[in-house]
């Protein structure tokens, strides 16, 4: 289709259908001949619809319907929607998916619900809960946020700004106009196309624009630095504190890898001789399955392979299919103790065993982290 | 310091040996625990077990720490306390590190580990 458009062809909207050249081809025109003896074609601009018409002395056939075609768009070429879309971002300001992140609740579950357990969050030895607003402090302090998004902050906070922007998209909204029957020419077409999608893309951005203003309003009272970390978090996807981390997963929108690192560690073998682990990272993905992996190149009893993204073999263990801070703490515990207490080197329980059995299977060695 | 140390720890100075010391007590992987304060005169000659079963005897806690110790009695269902990667046993200056606060007051600290096993792969059966 996109071809065509940006062909010179001459293409026919009737009832908002786009109806394309018919090739000249004896066959075809045999089929034709036999269509127009069975049922006369109607002519153009009647509410009924024919597969082909006759238009100019040319026949057309019925190709794609234009509502579909601008809703389906993005299915159809994602390439050339998304830089329609962001052509029209970009027009209006609205590049920055920053509201959407503020309403994360994935994001929240990750930062208020499940970090807490894994930093330390009080300085002195008396055990009380932090707030949202104390985590976010405990953030500003061990992360070093650049001093843009503090600006942005205060720039966030005004929702004047916004305002504007909203009532100027009013005003200017392009219309969503059907092109007219008749013949068009493919660039024409092209050009409709372009702004039906502008339409589309605003209407859509309208509605996050209002919803966004929600949104600023209900944070009207957080303090700039607060802000300021959010909008950090917004952009950088990732963070960590205290060996506790996550890493927004750009592959599925709005996931996360949560992570916890084991530290250094020392296993011992069957000989009671010991063997230096290095640090790794446990994780669990924020969507199915719950199960704890290593994100890092990495081997161990417990991993099949030596490679990165290995599920750790677990005894006994269930994994949860909800998503909730308690699982994931719970998930995320079971993978470190597994990794860093589970190997007992009398029972050589795992995929491999430290030190070479009797009947030594040439696997995973661990001579290299001997002490 | 780490957990990777397979030795036990001896390197306070017999000054520091008069100093509090602080427990803490903390349920799996998490980073605070359940804290027990014992001054000079209280501790020593004690096991180390016997400070931990006082400190999660501990009455009068907050919610926060009341919270705590059900972590911990969790992951001591079938679990056991770990110190500086081993089981406990002896007493608590062979775990002891020597620390300061914000003030510049020094302590001794103890940090204890509940961890429930998770055995992960499978037994060979060979003993």
């Amino acid at each position: 289709m996109k071809q065509l458009l940006d062909s010179d062809l001459e293409l026919v909207v009737e009832s908002d259908f786009i109806y394309m050249p018919l090739l000249f081809d004896p066959e075809i025109e045999k089929e034709i001949q036999i269509l127009e003896s069975e049922k006369p074609l109607g002519s153009p601009g009647k509410p009924e619809s024919k597969s082909i018409i006759a238009f100019e002395g040319k026949h057309f056939v019925k190709a794609l319907n234009l509502h579909s075609f601008i809703n389906n768009y993005e299915a159809i070429d994602a390439h050339s929607y998304h830089r329609f879309r962001n052509e029209c971002l970009r027009k209006y300001r609205l590049t920055r998916e920053v509201d959407g992140h503020f309403l994360d609740e994935t994001l929240r579950t990750i930062l208020f619900r499940i970090m807490p357990y894994f930093i330390k969050k009080n300085k002195v030895f008396n055990r009380k809960k932090v707030s949202d607003e104390g985590i976010l402090d405990l953030i500003g302090e061990k992360i070093d946020i650049p001093g843009k998004y503090y600006i942005e902050a205060i720039t966030f906070g005004d929702l004047n700004a916004l305002k504007e922007i909203l009532k100027e998209l009013e005003n200017q909204k392009p219309l969503f106009q059907m092109p007219e029957n008749g013949l068009h020419s493919g660039p024409k077409l092209r050009d409709w196309l372009r702004k039906a999608i502008h339409a589309k893309v605003l209407a859509d951005e309208q509605h996050r624009i209002i919803k966004s203003l929600q949104i600023r309003e209900q944070f009207r009272q957080a303090k700039p630095e607060h802000i300021a970390v959010l909008l950090y978090l917004a952009d950088a996807g990732a963070m960590e504190i205290d060996g506790f981390g996550f890493t927004r997963n750009n592959a599925v929108k709005g996931e996360y890898l949560i992570y916890k690192r084991t530290g250094d560690y020392i296993l011992k073998d069957y000989y009671a001789r010991s063997y230096l682990f290095p640090d790794c990272r446990i994780a669990v993905s924020t969507y199915t399955p719950y199960r704890p992996f290593v994100i890092e190149k990495y081997k161990h009893p417990f991993l099949l392979g030596h490679k990165a993204g290995q599920e750790i073999c677990m005894k006994n263990f269930v994994p949860s299919n909800e998503f909730t801070a308690e699982n994931v703490i719970r998930t995320l515990e079971e993978g470190l103790t597994a990794m860093r207490y589970g190997y007992n080197g009398r029972q050589r329980n795992g995929y491999h065993s430290l030190d070479e059995m009797w009947v030594h299977i040439p696997t995973t060695t661990f001579e290299d982290y001997r002490i | 310091m780490t957990d990777t140390e397979v030795k036990k720890i001896l390197d306070i100075d017999e000054d520091e040996k008069l100093l509090p010391l602080v427990l803490e007590i903390l349920p799996g992987h998490a980073a605070e625990g359940l804290i027990g304060i014992y001054e000079p005169g209280s501790y020593e000659g004690k096991s180390l077990r016997k400070l931990c079963d006082r400190t999660l005897n501990k009455k009068n806690l907050s919610i926060e720490e009341q919270l705590i110790v059900e972590d911990i009695t969790r992951q001591l269902e079938g679990g056991k306390l770990l110190s500086r990667g081993q089981e406990i046993e002896g007493t608590a200056l062979e775990y002891a590190v020597s620390e300061q606060t914000e003030a510049g007051e020094k302590y001794l600290y103890v940090p204890i580990r509940a961890i429930k096993p998770q055995e992960g792969g499978w037994d060979w059966g060979v003993n």
